[in-house]
């Protein structure tokens, strides 16, 4: 494993087991520092369990997990204080007034800057003497990333930061998140389910599923290698056993609908010879790409098979 | 760290200013109705396991608040050491408790001091600090309950139970509670890590998770066989139950009366005067000398063991003992205001011990009382309000009970019955000597009964020492026959040896559990404690099938430990240790093992 600080994450086999069930299955994973690194996954993909395991706060069942240069279980408070970590519960002392919690933090974060506390907070209408608990969502999302970002983490983690939040809530945690030059000096790992949120800031996307890493290029590359197809097949066209690459089938007024992977223009061929009449191809959207990329081994009942 | 604190404290200061004012209300309620600080011990031990709840209430919330997953990576992902969050989470929870328990004791103490003309002593503001550490204890057993593993998370309450049983007093219990606190603080700083599912390392805390788990395993062990006592009760052939004891056993003596137990005593004698002592027996009207104190009072006990204080109905005077002075103080029942402060004779000196009134006697005057002050009889004479010292035992012994024996007095000690003249103590009012005494053979601890049968030149002793027979650490019962002559000369005349009722697997079940954590548990109810001569006891040697099973389940557990802990996730030096420590300790390390740590796969997530 590599020691140096070319990667804030680095893991090697990582395993973590829950009784029967494998949360993260031999996980083999580098993040070079600096970037936005977006880490997508459909529910129980691992995410929240590698975070966790990285985080020190539960054991990997074998395999190594660094962050930062650091065995993941070992961390000290200094490392600490180079990671901001914010979750999707905006877990903040509900029971201290903003200015309390901001001066709590400022004492205990050497690197504690209160300009980028004020500019992140001054996306909300948030008061120094208003209560945690009387913030809405919205709010706390922005006061938790006002105070992670202030602390001017080398590494900001930020777990599925916008769940729960309604649209202008989203939009203003966004701008305050790219407004803030936080990439400059800081290597964030953005974990969600929003797509439109990973498109705009993302400049690498990993995709995890059942534990395992299934892809880390830019999310324009990812895209790049699903495409949309359209064919005009007679009956219900070719068996989809035999569709190379196949993420995705539809069958819509007639026409079917093949979202694959890795396939140029020999897939049309493909089709033609199936039988297919007329056959064209699209590009397809991050949300499309990812979204047929995850459902494709997603357990599905047998009768809707 | 001061943050945590001051953030804890904003937290939860609503709650904690609430609770002491309704627990000020509640005492300031109590102490218009009584004297609070008279209250027999039941009283205090009500008190102290609120106490003990409120904190164990306040733990539970506290940590299991913080524990939830997004909460508790909030509350140490920062760059400070998790044992400074937890000391600021503890020291911000003691000043909580000190607000809701220390604090309307100690307001209710300054009222009663400077308002009222009841006695405070300083026992009573040590109280107040008793409350507090009871309550903390509760508080830290509550908080790593909610942070350890539920598997061992109970482990914590084996002290709150040892503070229920313990036997040590005043100076004594304080230095015993501060022990517990210290030891539960080191449990919890070993808890209070990011991966909750760990199991506590290192050394120290392991050691200190490890003991207490290892004693609750052996409670739980000791409460299954209890259970199949039960068992044996609803079957109907527990010796204690059963319609007719059996023969020839403690239970079959205990269950008889006076005249019968006498009887029973010389049943098997083959002395030539046996016959003619059993027709006196059936003739004659036996008399049980009785061994009123259990538990000697000690000076600047926090509780009482009963009240010390009793009224002199005659002048409508209280008059309670004080600790600080040793002398008592009265005041008067109708004004409330203090009439004096009575000590020994003329001279106005301490008295010798803590005093318990135990009554009048016969030949007393109304509104005596007489006084047992350790090795000292004292009398309170009504009539001069003046105490005198009427008996005093030799060689520092203490007086456990007093009973009239036709015309004399009896009074029983750890090692001896006197017989005073009955005559001299209502006629003379100075001190007055035994006329005899009889050595009591056997140990204080053992003597269950003491009959006594006037004949026509002394008396005819009878002494059952059962009274630990159905456990280890008493002796072989038995039954001792002793011949009192009028000139103080005494013989024992017959010995009968009584059957256990109980096998020795039941008598000896803490023992073969475990014969080091028995040892440890028994020194642990003793810390600390004041001498006790009238628990002195002659144990019987352990039998040698007891020592056998003993060291069985301890070799059986050194191999299950062997073989279970290669699916365990620990180290070769680790492993051998507990390896070791089974055999040593036996079942209860070998289960404290096994609920420490999980096979490696079968790791569950946290919750």
């Amino acid at each position: 494993m590599n020691t140096d600080n070319d990667y804030v994450i680095e893991t090697q086999a990582l395993s973590k087991r829950y009784g029967q069930k494998l949360a993260l299955d031999n996980l083999d994973l580098a993040i070079p520092r600096g970037r936005i690194h977006a880490i997508v996954g459909a529910n129980g993909a691992g995410k929240s369990t590698l975070f966790r395991v990285l985080l020190g706060f539960l054991p990997q069942t074998s395999g190594q997990a660094r962050i930062l240069g650091r065995d993941s279980q070992k961390l000290n408070p200094d490392d600490r204080s180079r990671i901001g970590f914010v979750n999707e519960e905006h877990t903040v002392t509900g029971w201290l007034k903003v200015a309390q919690v901001v001066a709590m933090q400022r004492q205990q974060y050497r690197r504690w800057q209160q300009e980028i506390f004020d500019q992140v907070i001054g996306h909300y209408h948030v008061l120094p003497q208003q209560k945690v608990s009387q913030l809405s969502r919205g709010e706390r999302a922005g006061l938790n990333l006002a105070l992670a970002l202030a602390q001017r983490p080398e590494l900001l983690v930020l777990d599925e930061p916008t769940l729960g939040l309604d649209v202008v809530a989203k939009r203003a945690f966004l701008e305050s998140l790219m407004y803030s030059n936080t990439s400059d000096d800081c290597t964030v790992i953005y974990c969600s389910h929003q797509m439109e949120e990973i498109e705009r800031v993302a400049d690498n996307l990993i995709i995890l599923e059942r534990g395992r890493l299934m892809n880390m290029s830019a999310p324009e590359d990812f895209t790049a290698r699903v495409s949309h197809w359209v064919a005009d097949a007679p009956f219900k066209g070719p068996d989809p056993r035999s569709l190379p690459g196949l993420l995705e089938r539809q069958q819509i007024d007639g026409l079917q609908h093949y979202i694959v992977l890795d396939q140029g223009d020999d897939f049309a061929q493909f089709l033609r010879q199936s039988g297919a009449r007329n056959v064209h191809s699209m590009p397809v959207s991050l949300d499309r790409a990812v979204n047929a990329f995850l459902s494709k081994n997603h357990a599905v009942p047998a009768a809707a098979a | 760290m001061m943050e945590f604190f001051k953030a804890e404290l904003l937290r939860l200061r609503a709650f904690a200013i609430g609770l002491g004012a309704a627990h000020l209300l509640a005492l300031a309620f109590m102490s218009r109705m009584v004297d609070l600080a008279q209250q027999p011990l039941t009283v205090h031990w009500t008190a102290g396991a609120v106490y003990a709840l409120l904190g164990l209430l306040l733990g539970l919330y506290q940590m299991g608040n913080y524990r939830k997953p997004s909460a508790w990576l909030n509350l140490l992902h920062r760059p400070l050491a998790p044992w400074r969050i937890a000391v600021a989470l503890m020291a911000a929870s003691l000043l909580l408790l000190a607000i809701s328990v220390l604090l309307p004791i100690g307001i209710v103490a300054l009222w009663q001091q400077t308002m009222t003309p009841r006695v405070v002593d300083l026992r009573h503001w040590l109280l107040a600090l008793a409350g507090l550490q009871i309550a903390m204890a509760g508080y830290l057993a509550g908080a790593y309950a909610m942070l350890a593993e539920r598997r061992y998370a109970a482990s914590g309450f084996v002290f709150l139970f040892l503070l229920l049983v313990a036997e040590a007093t005043g100076f004594g219990a304080l230095a015993l509670q501060g022990l517990v606190i210290a030891w539960l603080v080191v449990m919890v700083l070993g808890a209070f890590k990011p991966d909750l599912s760990a199991a506590p390392a290192p050394l120290l805390p392991l050691l200190s998770a490890a003991i207490p788990l290892q004693m609750l395993v052996l409670l739980l062990m000791v409460m299954f066989y209890q259970g199949v006592e039960m068992g044996w009760i609803a079957q109907g052939s527990h010796p204690n139950n059963s319609s007719t004891p059996p023969r020839g056993g403690h239970n079959e003596v205990e269950k008889m009366d006076d005249r019968g137990r006498m009887t029973a005593a010389l049943s098997d004698s083959k002395h030539p005067d046996a016959a003619l002592l059993r027709e006196q027996i059936a003739l004659s009207e036996p008399e049980g000398v009785a061994q009123q104190v259990r538990r000697l009072p000690q000076r600047h006990e926090l509780a009482n063991l009963a009240p010390m204080e009793f009224d002199d109905d005659a002048r409508g005077i209280r008059w309670v003992f004080s600790h600080d002075d040793m002398r008592l103080h009265g005041y008067d029942l109708r004004q409330r205001k203090l009439v004096g402060v009575l000590g020994v004779g003329p001279g106005n000196t301490a008295l010798m011990a803590p005093t318990l009134p135990i009554g009048g006697m016969p030949g007393m005057a109304d509104g005596d009382e007489v006084l047992l002050a350790g090795g000292t009889l004292y009398q309170y004479v009504s009539a001069s309000q003046t105490i005198v010292d009427r008996i005093q035992l030799p060689n520092g012994e203490v007086i456990l009970g007093a009973s009239p024996i036709g015309e004399s007095l009896g009074l029983i000690s750890a090692t001896a019955l006197y017989f005073f003249d009955g005559r001299d103590l209502i006629e003379h009012e100075g001190r007055v000597t035994p006329r005899m005494h009889v050595r009591i053979p056997g140990a204080a601890g053992d003597l269950r009964n003491l009959e006594l049968m006037e004949l026509i030149d002394g008396y005819l002793l009878v002494a059952t020492f059962s009274a630990r027979a159905h456990v280890m650490d008493g002796g072989t019962p038995y039954q001792s026959v002793v011949r009192v002559h009028d000139d103080g000369r005494s013989e024992e005349i017959a010995r009968r040896v009584l059957r256990h009722d109980y096998p020795p697997i039941y008598r000896y079940q803490w023992f073969w559990s475990s014969p080091l954590l028995s040892w440890l548990k028994t020194q642990s109810i003793a810390l600390f404690a004041p001498p006790m001569p009238q628990e002195a006891i002659t144990p019987a040697p352990i039998p040698r099938g007891m020592w056998i099973l003993a060291l069985t389940l301890c070799l059986l557990a050194g191999a299950a430990a062997a073989w279970r802990s290669r699916v365990l996730p620990m180290s070769t030096r680790l492993r051998a240790s507990w390896i070791v420590a089974s055999l040593l300790v036996g079942l209860p390390a070998f289960g404290a093992m096994c609920l420490l740590y999980r096979p490696r796969d079968a790791a569950a997530p946290t919750p």
